[in-house]
């Protein structure tokens, strides 16, 4: 083995780069591989090229034949630990039984490590397989040179080299020494995805057997020699922060270590930090702090008043809207959505020590980068002093792409020179502190249609907080298709921070648009199904020259899509169009093909047997999206009882994904997803009240749980070797509506306020 | 500061601990038992569950002193070392776990369920598996637990 672990180096300088590079024959990555760190653990751990073969950063086969497999971006529970590894033994060609797989932690030589955007999979597809592809290139080299024939009369099979004319074969651990000297390729072809025997199949998670046994692998299971245990609190009014605490009588108490407030530190809400020897000790001093608190402005701020902002930026908007077209039937309603913490199942968390000038963390973060640079910044360290190990995470869901935590513990850390600190968030702290909840939201939609049932109007006025992703515009579907549509937005002031929370927009906005879809084909005394596939009907056509007149048919793919970039990250994926209905950016290239959309829907709505005659109380409901590039439509069949209660008996999703790497774990992210989805729409409401979120922990914040998860959730993939698409997100946007759809199709009662959970569902 | 002789996964261990200190930090800090996790601290949401004498109960909702007259087991016990029961083997072949975090508590409230009624129809399934997964694998889970019923 090269190395028993990694060791993050964020600066490498350029004589450990060239020792590295002459020891493992070159990089794959030139100028950015340093994965081995500093030259002294390199010669430590591998003193000659005999230890084996490391054409890049990911790979390393030693002389025996085992071959390790780094997983260069976090585990949240997407899979990515388990499909990026796996696209790298299936180009590379060995058996995936014989991998071993290790996490990753920061360093530029993975590439690109951010999960989010569902962009794991899609951003690293081409350059692992790239780099699968080179290093079985130079063992087929190697082969070829040892035995003296061309190397293109060698191949590979599960691990060996095979000479089929002479009926030789050759281990990969057998060839490392002479791979070792090889110049490493470029340009080196990859195989057809139509030869893949890997990719497509079934794999379980690496980790499995550690999480079914209780293994430490989560950041909040870290445990160094002689840590403590920290507690940090903060003003639970958004932005206020201490002004004094009575210090002097926590330090006396029991088990705690140290306590002070930290402020005006760049970056770092300011707190009262707590130290002790367990975390319950600190857990305990901080319900026996008593802190002053300059709660700030925000102390004036509720959901309440932001409603009444809404509904005036509404009506205001109301006055100037256009008329409906004569003998057209006019549609009106208002959608509303809460805000939403992430409420990850691992509260935040972060563990740090702090020696000779070098921060070192273990974080649960989405984005391994964000946190580094938050330290690095807000204690200002000097730049690659600060070392970022990445743990698996307890949930994302787009919370761990802000890592304030990492800089709290920091900051502790920093103090307490030399001491190992753990600083874990109670679920309190973690309601009260999201760094990004799902902005509430409003749509206020004025739609109309004609006599033959054709959409001929089509307006909404969008209301959310300012600031974050989300925002829509009328290159939304159906808006792209209805001549004259039109969506106007408005903002509303507030101190809470919202941003991503999985499937950012889209997990609110396609709820409210395939809902008025579904009104709007109800007006016209239509089939959704066949509605929604009229009204693809125009994306469906081939590009057509630009409308001449003013107010013509707007862009087919007018590339509206969110913002690409996220904390970070620049350039993680640009726009998309967004024909399907929802954010086509991230999640992969390519541009909205309807066929594909089309294909879905049938495929959905044969497999649930859509249109099938139901008594009163059941119904099915239809939905789609365009989330992540990826196009999901979903059927939802539901059963409400006379006295109002819901059930939700069946979801039935149809998805093109492109090429699906693991079909075990791409099958569980839609079918969580979906679930996801429903549950938060069902019964999940958070709001704010005098400047602070009002719900503090599970008991007011009711996640679905078994009970009332779907006794069926299917899953169906379009074949596809398209490059792979997003899959953590797309599932979960269209499942909501697909349910409030079906309720309306049950008992005619249409849902136009989250939660559902709110609505009395009584038969009339 | 109190002693406190528990039974942990059939060990004598004594522990030196605040008496009001719960059995969940005791078992992640002071026995570096980390399998059992914390997610709410009231009771809620089950990533805690170890069992008391067989039966589930939530570590972070009664103090180590309410707990050191029973046999305490947690996920790490669950089975002999080295070795899966078949619900561990049906979670890990039906690939159950999204994130990994609740899954633990799950497994602990499947293993009671199955050894009251080893062969659980649906309700019975939603009756015992109340603990909130935020991934929401039920699905896989009520696969998983029918799969280890039949095995």
């Amino acid at each position: 083995m090269r190395a028993s672990l990694p060791v993050s180096s964020p600066s490498p300088d350029r004589r450990t780069f060239l020792k590295v590079g002459a020891l493992a024959g070159g990089g794959l990555l030139v100028g950015t591989f340093f994965r081995w760190g500093n030259a002294t653990a390199f010669a430590q751990t591998a003193p000659a090229t005999a230890a084996g073969f490391a054409p890049n950063a990911f790979i390393s086969i030693t002389p025996s034949g085992a071959v390790s497999l780094i997983a260069p971006n976090s585990e949240m529970g997407q899979g990515a630990k388990t499909a990026l590894p796996m696209i790298i033994a299936e180009e590379l060609d060995v058996p995936w039984e014989k991998v071993t797989v290790t996490q990753g932690d920061l360093n530029r030589a993975y590439g690109q490590q951010f999960a989010v955007g569902s962009m794991s999979t899609p951003g690293n597809y081409n350059p692992l397989r790239q780099a699968g592809a080179t290093a079985r290139a130079m063992l087929v080299a190697a082969a070829a040179q040892t035995w003296g024939v061309p190397a293109a009369d060698c191949t590979t099979e599960s691990g060996y080299v095979v000479h089929a004319t002479s009926g030789r074969r050759l281990g990969y651990g057998a060839l490392t020494a002479t791979a070792a000297t090889l110049a490493v390729p470029q340009g080196v072809a990859v195989k057809s995805p139509n030869d893949f025997k890997l990719l497509g199949t079934r794999v379980p998670g690496v980790d499995n057997e550690k999480i079914v046994t209780g293994q430490a692998l989560f950041g909040i299971d870290q445990v160094l020699p002689g840590m403590v245990y920290a507690a940090y609190v903060k003003c639970r009014v958004f932005g206020g922060k201490p002004i004094s605490a009575n210090l002097d009588e926590v330090k006396k108490l029991s088990g705690v270590r140290d306590a002070f407030i930290l402020d005006g530190i760049t970056g770092l809400m300011p707190g009262v930090a707590i130290v002790a020897d367990s975390t319950w000790n600190a857990f305990s001093a901080a319900d026996q702090l008593k802190v002053q608190w300059d709660e700030g402005a925000a102390v004036a701020e509720s959901s309440e008043t932001m409603a009444k902002q809404a509904a005036a930026l509404a009506q205001g908007a109301a006055a100037t809207a256009a008329a409906l077209p004569e003998g057209a039937k006019g549609v009106e309603a208002s959608y509303h959505y809460p805000f939403l913490p992430h409420a990850t199942l691992e509260p935040q968390n972060c563990t740090a020590v702090f020696k000779g000038g070098v921060m070192e963390m273990w974080v649960p973060t989405q984005i391994p980068s964000a946190g580094q640079g938050l330290v690095t910044a807000g204690l200002g360290l000097a730049a690659g002093n600060v070392t970022v190990h990445v743990t698996r995470l307890g949930g994302g869901f787009g919370r761990r792409g802000s890592n304030e935590y990492s800089l709290e513990v920091a900051a502790i850390a920093k103090k307490l020179e030399g001491t190992p600190v753990k600083l874990t968030w109670t679920r309190e702290q973690d309601m009260a502190h999201d760094n990004n909840y799902r902005s509430n939201g409003w749509h206020f939609f004025k739609g109309g249609v004609d006599a033959t049932g054709k959409v001929v109007a089509l307006n909404d006025y969008f209301v959310k907080m300012q600031g974050g992703p989300g925002d829509m515009t009328a290159g939304t579907f159906p808006f792209n298709v209805v001549r004259g549509a039109a969506v106007q937005a408005g903002k509303i002031n507030g101190t809470i921070r919202t941003g991503y929370w999985r499937a950012p927009g889209d997990n609110g906005n396609i709820w409210a648009t395939q809902s008025f879809v579904d009104e709007l084909a109800h007006a016209a005394g239509r089939d959704p199904l066949e509605f929604t596939l009229d009204l693809l009907a125009p994306l469906s056509a081939p590009p057509a020259p630009p409308a001449a007149e003013a107010g013509g048919l707007p862009s087919v793919f007018p590339g509206a899509g969110a913002p690409g970039a996220l904390g970070g990250p620049a350039g993680a994926g640009g726009v998309g169009a967004r024909g399907g209905g929802g954010r086509g950016g991230r999640g992969g290239g390519g541009g909205f093909a309807a066929s594909r959309m089309v294909a879905v829907l049938k495929l959905a709505t044969e497999k649930a047997g859509w249109g099938k005659k139901l008594p009163r109380g059941q119904g099915q409901g239809l939905a789609i999206t365009f989330t992540n590039n990826s196009y999901v439509a979903i059927v939802a069949e539901v059963t409400v009882s006379p006295q109002g209660e819901l059930k939700v008996t069946r979801l039935t999703a149809a998805v093109d994904a492109g090429l699906v790497v693991n079909l075990s774990s791409a099958e569980s992210q839609v079918q969580g997803a979906m679930v996801d989805g429903i549950g938060a729409a069902w019964f999940l409401k958070a709001t704010v009240e005098k400047g602070a979120l009002a719900q503090t922990n599970f008991d007011q914040y009711p996640l679905i749980r078994m009970e009332n998860a779907p006794p069926a959730v299917e899953v169906h993939f379009i074949k596809s070797v398209a490059a792979p698409t997003g899959l953590g997100e797309p599932g979960l946007p269209p499942a909501a509506p697909a349910v409030c759809n079906a309720i309306f199709a049950a008992i005619g009662k249409r849902i136009r306020t989250l939660p559902i959970a709110d609505t009395d569902l009584k038969w009339a | 500061m109190s002693n406190f002789n528990l039974n942990v996964n059939g060990s004598a261990r004594s522990v030196d601990v605040a008496d009001n200190t719960p059995l969940l930090w005791v078992l992640r800090d002071t026995l570096g038992l980390v399998g059992t996790k914390f997610g709410c601290g009231i009771g809620e949401c089950g990533a805690c569950t170890v069992h008391l004498d067989g039966s589930p109960a939530k570590s972070c909702s009664f103090t180590v002193k309410e707990a050191a007259n029973a046999m305490i087991t947690t996920i790490e016990g669950l089975a002999p070392a080295g070795q899966l029961t078949a619900l561990q083997q049906a979670w890990c072949r039906l690939d159950v776990p999204q994130c990994g975090y609740c899954q633990g508590g799950q497994l602990m409230c499947a293993t009671a369920l199955l050894a009251a009624k080893p062969k659980p129809t649906d309700a019975d399934i939603d009756n015992a598996m109340g603990n909130i997964c935020r991934c929401a694998t039920y699905t896989r889970i009520r696969q998983a637990i029918h799969a280890a019923a039949s095995a």
